[in-house]
């Protein structure tokens, strides 16, 4: 294990790990799997981190990664939460207040098509151009430019269509509804 | 810029609260992951012993490479940390790797609650192979306890029968719900030493240690650990998040709040194994007593045991 492959590998982390958190964060079902898939991507930049590329490539590479991991996480967590839930005794816990905007932007979100929702996110809280998008999602840069824009007039429709009455489902991961997606 | 993009904005996750620690806690984590897959990545060391090959390592050979991963990484966020602490971080993520490792064939689990001293709810789980069997020993046993999984079959009690009834396959019963043997064991094995322990030790190390050396060779590891990483959430149910414990339990009170501190102590043995595991909150204890890691006997399935779908095969018969 050489000093200069740990230091490569702290810089990664200290410039990207902000970035990988958050984006598990509102893709990952629970916040525990979030944190879980985070750490599973950041594991497999230290196995191939010849293969990581430099620059802000680093930053695609890591968000295309996290895309596959939180699929492969989906998939399995499905069978251990059935587990979980046949083992479990008594429920109890609330869950907290939410903001009431964040809520209407969620629900909002909700209403969106899963790759609206995702090429939307992926640009507006991740920041990344829709070149970028492309290459994480797998489809060409102009397909990606493409989504966007619909994706935000959609967003925007729903959202005022909403309004401040609209109704709070704060609960639901966003990965929740998978329903068909817009073409 | 429209209003909903800017609400969209605001809405972005990195702005909660608690943003900053859950980036300390995967970054934790995942230090605790390289060093744990160090020690799992590095088939040719010389110190393998052959009858522990089907580990990839011996126990004492995976703890020697985590440890020393660990060394090497712990220079990564220890800054303010004292050295004492260091090697009390160090030693316990290092009896974390230890104790998956030796659960990896066989062992045995005791679960227990505890309410102001008095036993709310209590289970043992031993495994050997793809074998299970779970015993609730609480004052009020769950329907069908004990359970044995053996040899794919599962058998447990019915009311309407007399001593043991086979259950048929597990994965015939209910298919993709997570209840086959391998999805058990794999269930079995994150709680006894794989990610969820390994989560909480990592917290523990984050948050500061206390040691204390008892006189039979083993040593107390004492911290606060957010309940979120101790219990972890399944899902919702009836409108609440549920979290669950590992081994199946489901937190309340403040262990359901997952940003709560709950005091928590790790006993390693004087071998380096983790021995117990204990959670406190208000009035309430979760401890968790590991057992014959690696020793555990086969298990048997219950003999004359009544087979549930001949019975029904039967009945249907004499109608």
């Amino acid at each position: 294990m050489s000093e200069d492959r740990s230091q490569r590998f702290d810089a990664l982390f200290t410039a990207y790990g902000r970035d990988i958190v958050a984006y598990c964060g509102w893709r990952a079902s629970s916040p525990t799997d979030a944190q879980d898939a985070a750490a599973d991507v950041f594991l497999t930049a230290w196995r191939r981190l010849d293969s990581v590329p430099e620059g802000d490539a680093a930053r695609v590479w890591l968000y295309a990664t996290a895309r596959r991991v939180l699929a492969n996480q989906r998939r399995s967590r499905r069978r251990h939460v059935a587990l979980q839930e046949r083992l479990a005794a008594e429920p109890t816990a609330a869950a907290p207040e939410p903001d009431p905007e964040a809520a209407l932007v969620h629900e909002a979100l909700l209403r969106l098509g899963a790759r609206d929702r995702e090429v939307l996110l992926l640009a507006e809280w991740e920041g990344l151009t829709p070149a970028q998008i492309g290459a994480v999602v797998g489809c060409l840069a102009v397909t990606a430019r493409g989504r966007l824009h619909r994706a935000r007039r959609r967003f925007r429709a729903v959202f005022d269509e909403l309004g401040p009455e609209g109704r709070v489902s704060r609960d639901r991961p966003l990965l929740a509804k998978e329903g068909p997606e817009h073409a | 810029m429209p209003e909903s993009i800017d609400a969209l904005h605001r809405a972005n996750p990195r702005a909660e609260a608690g943003f900053a620690a859950t980036i300390d806690a995967v970054g934790a984590e995942v230090r605790l992951r390289i060093a744990a897959a160090g020690a799992r990545d590095e088939p040719r060391v010389r110190h393998v012993r052959p009858r522990r090959r089907i580990l990839g390592l011996s126990a004492a050979g995976v703890a020697l490479l985590a440890a020393a991963a660990v060394a090497v990484f712990l220079t990564v966020d220890s800054s303010g940390v004292t050295p004492g602490v260091e090697n009390a971080a160090a030693a316990i993520k290092k009896a974390a790797t230890l104790t998956a490792a030796s659960a990896e064939r066989s062992g045995t689990v005791q679960v227990r609650i505890t309410h102001g001293g008095q036993l709310w709810a209590s289970k043992v789980i031993r495994w050997n192979g793809n074998d299970v069997e779970i015993n609730d020993l609480s004052r009020k046993p769950s329907a069908g306890s004990p359970l044995l999984v053996v040899n794919g079959l599962l058998y447990g009690h019915d009311p309407q029968h007399e001593g043991w009834v086979q259950l048929g396959p597990v994965s015939n019963i209910d298919p993709g719900s997570g209840t086959t043997p391998t999805e058990q064991l794999d269930a079995i094995r994150e709680d006894v030493g794989g990610a969820t322990l390994r989560r909480m030790v990592a917290a523990m190390s984050a948050s500061g240690l206390t040691t204390e050396d008892r006189s039979d060779g083993s040593t107390v590891y004492s911290g606060t650990v957010a309940a979120g990483q101790i219990a972890r959430e399944t899902g919702f149910k009836e409108g609440q998040t549920i979290r669950v414990f590992p081994f199946g339990y489901v937190a309340h009170g403040a262990a359901a709040n997952a940003a709560s501190l709950l005091d928590t102590a790790v006993t390693v043995a004087a071998g380096g194994v983790i021995r117990k595991l204990a959670v406190t909150w208000g009035t309430w204890t979760y401890t968790v007593t590991y057992s014959s890691l690696g020793s555990t006997p086969r298990i048997a399935a219950p003999e004359h045991a009544t087979s549930l779908l001949k019975e029904r095969m039967r009945a249907v018969h004499e109608r």
